[in-house]
């Protein structure tokens, strides 16, 4: 599914990420978990195609492709999907013509035809069932207004209308209380199958109390220095990052 | 310099109206000429020149509007009554007018100066201070039709009015339409404005005066589009005069014509009473819009707000020059005067000029401008949600555009500059 070899990227002048590997396959949910300014942010940004970032070094293959080569929405429309840490607000976009846009440009990329009106209206309701949403959400402007637990099922509603075969959920527990982030998580669970592969980027061992990884990975200094089954995540609440990076450090 | 008047200045010939109305257009002429067509070094004529206006030749205008055109023109899913004019003559033929409710009167200027002078006399030239103002000046020579729209006292349209300017014809037009708009105490009115020009390759000149007069407690909502044919010439000067209590709510669309200039001068003449203009403009290649805003505050206890947001392109380029003037008498005025502009090219241009002369010391007055690009945050989400980077670009400018376009008064209205912006854009450069 996904391929990322030996990955390198600046940010102005400063090296972020140092040769970064990790592998994904079909269906398998992989948690990025790390201290502060490790590079989990710039990895997701990289991945996702955002301005600002030199890639230096590495390779990146997604379903088959250079994924590095393509523009944002051709990554979008091959099946790879940003839920954001700070979903933007645009003001006077309207909700529903920003989703229907969204979901024919990646049907029509797909060779499929575009849906009509009934149809859509349909997927939507459905859609917003899973996320406990109000359809008054469809009037209003894109996130503008939202409160952050609005922002962010907002964002994982929207992966749910665009079924991405790579999701990456960029610290989406942030910000969320307690009820959020049961909501959110439910709804990402809803989304898991055997052809959706999922890259979960937190800074907390609570988020995968409720999204349970098949792996976790320690990124350090833009490299990964640790993976394994969801009992790291365990051992890193209870011991935190020292023990790894200590490790790392006199390795 | 006269010659080049001649056309804009009418027929000299004494009518067989009213002597009063020959003596107003021959002093209107006299002021014209003694005004003269502007040169580039006034400063009222730094970023355009306006000559050509006056150098290339006018046909008569004689040209009509076939039936089976107006169609295409309509707005679809618009209720209104319709009033044409082509050219600036009014087009019964194509006008539409529903039973008129009582002490409402819908006509034809030209028809009520030769039928009921009485009835105009009061109203024309009455808000319009042309004495320094060419255009207008012009207006009122030459001037010989336009509407007439007179509501009584407490007197109220059912369904709003449309105002339909077609201009039309292979050689240039010139039309002068002057309209008069009078709501008595406590009337009502919606009053959609627009201005469509048939021919792209023909450079059109529509110089426009409006005299809209606000009884005590009236409201006027007044939506105007302007879309002429992009080699045209628009001009239009609005004279607004609001009594106590009275609401004028106006939404100035701007999309066509090479040049298009509009004033607009408001008044308050009792207290209470608000004011609320607001404005959407796109300008591209060899585009110039031009706004001029004069909002005087003479009064105390009134509320202004003017909003023109802008989307410039290619090389397109627009003024905004707005000023409130607040009296010293004026306490307790509330007013608030914003331009913003979102550039989508380097070398378009906009010159802002917000002014505020403010000589009370109890009030609340706020001005600013702002001069964007398109968000690249903004830009990454949507196309991070497989939206190609272009339509992308599109559906910002139009979520810009919406917190005007939402003031207009009906979806159809809507839809239709919705529609209208939207390819517009499609159709523009990127750069």
């Amino acid at each position: 599914m996904l391929s990322v070899s030996g990955l390198r990227a600046n940010v102005g002048d400063k090296e972020i990420l140092r040769g970064l590997d990790l592998r994904i396959g079909p269906g398998e949910v992989h948690a990025i978990m790390g201290p502060n300014g490790s590079g989990k942010s710039t990895l997701a940004h990289v991945l996702s195609g955002r301005d600002g970032y030199a890639v230096t070094g590495g390779t990146a293959t997604f379903a088959g492709q250079d994924l590095l080569a393509l523009a944002p929405e051709e990554r979008a429309q091959l099946g790879l999907f940003l839920a954001f840490q700070y979903p933007v607000e645009l003001p006077g976009v309207n909700n529903t013509y920003f989703l229907k846009s969204a979901l024919n440009s990646i049907r029509k990329a797909r060779g499929e035809d575009e849906l009509d009106a009934v149809s859509f209206m349909r997927l939507i309701r459905d859609k917003l069932k899973i996320l406990h949403l109000d359809d008054s959400l469809l009037k209003r402007a894109v996130n503008a207004g939202f409160s952050g637990g609005e922002k962010k099922r907002n964002e994982i509603f929207q992966m749910a209308l665009l079924e991405p075969k790579l999701a990456i959920l960029d610290e989406t527990d942030s910000g969320l209380d307690i009820d959020a982030l049961r909501v959110v998580s439910e709804g990402v669970n809803a989304l898991r199958s055997p052809e959706r592969s999922m890259i979960v980027v937190t800074h907390y061992q609570r988020l995968l109390d409720y999204i349970e990884p098949d792996f976790v990975h320690v990124l350090y200094k833009g490299r990964i220095i640790r993976s394994g089954g969801k009992e790291l995540a365990l051992e890193l609440e209870q011991h935190g990052y020292g023990w790894i990076t200590d490790e790392d450090a006199a390795a | 310099m006269s010659e080049d008047l001649a056309t804009w200045l009418g027929d000299m010939t004494p009518s067989d109206g009213p002597a009063w109305l020959d003596a107003w257009r021959a002093s209107a002429r006299e002021r014209a000429r003694a005004l003269g067509v502007p040169g580039s070094k006034q400063e009222a004529w730094r970023y355009t020149n306006p000559r050509r206006l006056f150098e290339q030749p006018y046909g008569d205008g004689a040209a009509r509007l076939a039936t089976e055109a107006l169609a295409p023109l309509l707005i679809p899913g618009l209720e209104a009554d319709r009033v044409v004019l082509v050219n600036g003559r009014y087009a019964p033929e194509h006008s539409r007018l529903g039973a008129l409710p009582e002490g409402v009167r819908i006509g034809s200027l030209a028809r009520l100066l030769a039928e009921d002078p009485a009835a105009v006399r009061p109203h024309l030239g009455a808000l319009a201070d042309d004495a320094t103002a060419l255009f207008p000046a012009l207006n009122a020579a030459g001037g010989a039709d336009g509407l007439v729209l007179l509501l009584a006292p407490g007197a109220r349209l059912e369904r709003p009015l449309e105002l339909l300017h077609v201009t039309t014809g292979e050689t240039p037009t010139l039309a002068q339409p002057r309209h008069l708009i009078v709501l008595g105490e406590d009337a009502e009115a919606r009053l959609i404005e627009r201005y469509v020009g048939l021919d792209t390759a023909t450079a059109h000149c529509t110089n426009g005066v409006l005299e809209i007069s606000l009884g005590a407690g009236a409201r006027l909502e007044h939506e105007r589009l302007q879309r002429e044919a992009p080699e045209s010439f628009h001009l239009s000067t609005l004279y607004l005069c609001q009594q106590a209590r009275s609401h004028y709510q106006g939404v100035n669309i701007g999309l066509g014509g090479r040049w298009a200039r509009t004033d607009i001068k408001a008044r308050f003449a009792a207290p209470a009473a608000e004011c609320v203009l607001h404005g959407l403009y796109l300008s591209g290649d060899g585009q110039l819009i031009d706004y001029h805003l004069d909002v005087d505050h003479g009064v105390p206890d009134c509320n202004s707000v003017e909003l023109f947001k802008g989307i410039l392109y290619g090389q397109g380029r627009a003024v905004f020059d707005g000023r409130v003037f607040v009296a010293q008498d004026a306490q307790r005025t509330d007013a608030a005067m914003t331009n913003r502009n979102l550039m989508l090219s380097e070398r378009a241009e906009v010159d802002s000029k917000p002014q505020l002369e403010i000589n009370a010391d109890d009030v609340k007055c706020s001005h600013g401008t702002t001069v964007g690009q398109i968000d690249p945050q903004m830009l990454f989400y949507l196309r991070a949600r497989g939206i190609p980077e272009a339509t992308a670009r599109r559906m910002l400018c139009l979520g810009f555009a919406e917190e005007i376009i939402a003031r207009l008064g009906d979806e159809a209205l809507r839809a239709q500059v919705a529609t209208l912006v939207g390819d517009r854009l499609e159709a523009a450069p990127l750069d």
